[in-house]
């Protein structure tokens, strides 16, 4: 009976088809790595990211008077509205960190040396969105915390030269924060960047399956990495083939991002929702200690610590510029960073320095 | 090659950029004043004309220090400025201490219950009824508010106020200990409910009703106290308790609530971690 | 033979994740957000003669009834919205008055002075007939 309903449609649509041959014509190589299955695990959070979202966003108010009222009523009074903020506020988090970890193996491998680029670029465009994301995303339970951190988050843009104040008045809808901000960062959060964030990873994703998965420089056989001329796609006739040897694995690490995340909101539930999370906003009230969101405490700590704020923001920016176009930076071909002392030492005092600041910020 | 010449080029602006950075010291401050005194920023009265002249040598040594002790204080944790009670206008610094703009000034020991009571109605009330007010009324020697809570630098207030060192200033400790233990055990519940209610905030589950209806029935019971009449706080504790029994019941049920919560993520990330094991070991079976 | 365990222990699991993460959805699906529905309380009008009040306790709120001379009869909580304390009716002044910290409401339960933020939450009052019906 079931394979007469899934004959017929195979019959007029041909899906069957259609997925065997999408399957067969992509293989991993040989030496695929298992942290090569990070990026699926990140795709899976934007996901939960957008159901638990979507979820939300049936209760929320976005409005000043309400905000605060309808997300506390989320957690409270609606029937596992709990579960699904703080599956958001961990999750997105937690996707934060998921998007460095995959950049950071990227990175590690080489991978994004030619024919890649590309892919590196819509990959930390969509770093960026992400960023934004949360940034945005931060300001709509309309607490006390999430108030001032983003009042202390859109000053920081004002201590450019001229076009500074403009950028802290358009993130602001004026001088000041008021319920316009909340309505902008709303539109942001749920209408103007999933749409970009779509867009950009339906590229990232056509070019990671048009140029084939990358293979990691450590293995017995590392992939030919000299500069390509013409469009060629990794086959890899030996390798293994995606489905479902590569899928069984993304399937793990997607397994081990929701247990960590569900673990982090059992044993540490108060950790992205602290006790000013419960707190109306107060225009009128500053807390003793503002900080901005956790992943802004080293850029701001470097402001803190060096005198000159415009010098500061220009070497952020610099980086900025710096790591989404890196691959032009480093057109060396040697894909394996080990054997590159220089480059390996460098990104490791950056990491280092960014904990080191984030830590510092944070006490 | 390419990345040294990068670096070359930040090392340029870094070299371009730091010469108007020679002061280092202060910067924090500065850093601070600038980010958080802004309009934005809310206006907090710290910057008003009374904190200004009281901070300065202007003014005698004795009044200098009234700010710190009453930035350390409950009032100023809970926004109550120097206006609110002193009244004047801290916007202006000419009229600020004018009397037409209803400055108080410091007021006589006498005057003190009304001064607080401005705010304070209910305990002002029972206040005025007990030995205590009467003593203050009739002979002008009495303790007043500030005889036990201090000035400036007040604090939330607790049933520690009542020991041997204040209440012997004026009488025997005897009677104020009988007091004590009228109160003792209701105060204890009080002290043990906040402190659940500051740890239900902490794990990030909002009690605001039961917040407040805590604080009413505690602010009643201490205005109670200050009628100094134990046998009327000894006849209305059962009252108080039962009162507080039911804050108790809720508080709880918030605490069950939020127990529920963590089995419920627990069983999910139990799920989660069974099946990213199970993966691991299909994928390290061999096909058969 | 034992793939086939495995494929079947996965499906299991799948399913109970599946299930544990639905049930709560369609729970969260089909909240509804109303009032709680309580008992009606009544009274006769004539036990409150104009300008008087009467305190009640309504669905565990301590609310009160006065009958305004220039208004009729409402319904108020007496908690106030500060920090909790009960509000109390001062005849003379025609207000509430907090004993706490001074808060001042008029008898719309709108703030006049003090540190109350949010009016006094009203409760809906109806009359019918001879009789003042509250919930």
């Amino acid at each position: 009976m079931w394979d007469k309903i899934i004959g017929w449609f195979e019959v007029r649509i041909g899906i069957g088809e259609l997925v065997k041959e999408g399957l067969d014509s992509c293989r991993a190589p040989k030496n695929v790595s298992i942290f090569q299955t990070i990026g699926c695990a990140a795709l899976a959070a934007f996901v939960i990211q957008v159901f638990t979202g979507f979820c939300l966003l049936l209760y929320y108010a976005p409005n000043t008077e309400q905000a605060f009222t309808s997300v506390q009523s989320i957690m409270q009074d609606i029937p596992y509205g709990w579960l699904f903020r703080t599956m958001h506020v961990v999750g997105g988090a937690l996707l934060l960190v998921t998007m460095t970890m995959h950049m950071l193996s990227v990175f590690v491998m080489g991978s994004y040396k030619n024919p890649r680029e590309m892919t590196w670029i819509a990959g930390g465009l969509l770093f960026f969105t992400t960023v934004f994301f949360a940034f945005s995303g931060n300001l709509l339970p309309w607490s006390q915390l999430n108030y001032w951190q983003t009042t202390i988050a859109t000053a920081i843009p004002s201590s450019f030269p001229y076009a500074g104040e403009f950028i802290t008045e358009v993130l602001r809808s004026g001088g000041q924060m008021s319920a316009l901000t909340l309505n902008r960062f709303f539109a942001l959060h749920v209408s103007f960047l999933p749409f970009v964030f779509f867009l950009l990873l339906v590229f990232h994703l056509f070019l990671v399956r048009r140029i084939g998965i990358s293979s990691p420089p450590f293995g017995t056989e590392p992939e030919n990495t000299s500069p390509r001329t013409a469009y060629r796609k990794e086959t890899y006739p030996d390798g293994h083939p995606v489905y479902p040897y590569f899928m069984v694995r993304a399937a793990f690490m997607v397994m081990v991002y929701l247990s960590v995340l569900f673990l982090l909101i059992t044993f540490l539930p108060g950790l992205f929702l602290p006790e000013g999370s419960v707190i109306q906003a107060n225009p009128l009230k500053t807390p003793a200690q503002v900080r901005p969101e956790w992943y802004l405490l080293a850029p701001y700590q470097m402001l803190k610590l060096i005198p000159n704020k415009f010098f500061t923001l220009s070497v952020q920016v610099i980086m900025g510029v710096l790591f989404i176009f890196w691959p032009f930076f480093d057109a060396r071909k040697e894909g394996n960073i080990l054997k590159r002392p220089l480059l390996f030492g460098l990104s490791l005092s950056v990491i280092t320095l960014w904990l080191v600041l984030t830590i510092w910020g944070r006490y | 090659m390419r990345y040294v010449l990068s670096l070359l080029v930040i090392a340029v602006m870094v070299a371009v950029q730091t010469s108007p950075a020679a002061a280092m010291a202060g910067y924090r401050e500065t850093f601070q004043k600038e980010f958080l005194s802004e309009p934005w920023a809310g206006d907090r009265e710290e910057s008003d004309a009374c904190i200004e002249c009281h901070a300065s040598d202007i003014i005698k040594s004795e009044f200098r220090a009234i700010p710190t002790e009453w930035k350390q204080s409950w009032h100023y944790q809970n926004d109550v400025s120097c206006h609110s009670c002193h009244g004047g206008d801290p916007k202006d610094a000419a009229t600020s201490m004018d009397p037409h703009r209803f400055f108080a000034g410091t007021p006589k020991p006498a005057q003190v219950p009304e001064f607080c009571g401005k705010c304070h109605i209910g305990i002002l009330k029972n206040y005025q009824e007990s030995g205590h007010g009467m003593a203050l009324k009739s002979s002008g020697k009495g303790p007043n508010c500030v005889t036990c809570h201090g000035s400036h630098n007040i604090q939330q207030a607790s049933i520690d106020i009542i020991n041997e060192k204040l209440c012997t200033k004026c009488h025997s400790y005897e009677r104020s200990k009988v007091m004590r233990q009228a109160l003792f055990l209701t105060e204890k519940k009080i002290e043990e409910l906040n402190n659940r209610l500051k740890q239900l905030k902490t794990e990030g589950m909002a009690a605001d009703e039961e917040e407040k209806s805590l604080f009413g029935t505690y602010g009643e019971f201490r205005a109670l106290f200050h009628t100094e009449d134990v046998s009327l706080v000894k006849k209305r504790t059962d009252e108080f308790t039962a009162k507080l029994d039911i804050i108790e019941k809720r508080i709880q049920d918030l605490f069950d609530e939020l127990r529920f919560r963590r089995n419920v993520s627990a069983f999910l990330a139990l799920i989660f971690m069974g099946m990213g094991a199970v993966i691991l070991l299909i994928a390290k079976t061999k096909k058969t | 033979m034992r793939r086939r365990f495995l494929k079947i222990m996965l499906a299991v699991l799948g399913f109970t994740a599946f299930g544990s993460l639905l049930y709560p959805l369609a729970r969260f699906l089909s909240a509804t957000r109303g009032e709680p529905k309580g008992k009606q309380l009544a009274f006769k009008k004539t036990e409150i003669p104009i300008g008087a009040a009467r305190d009640i306790v309504f669905n565990g709120t301590p609310a009160i009834i006065i009958n305004r001379p220039d208004g009729g009869f409402v319904a108020l909580s007496r908690v106030c919205t500060h920090l909790g304390c009960l509000v109390d009716y001062d005849k003379s002044k025609k207000r509430l008055l907090c004993p706490c910290h001074a808060g001042v409401y008029d008898l719309d339960g709108a703030v006049i002075s003090g540190l109350p933020t949010r009016p006094l939450r009203e409760i809906s009052l109806k009359i019918k007939g001879d009789d003042v019906v509250i919930g």
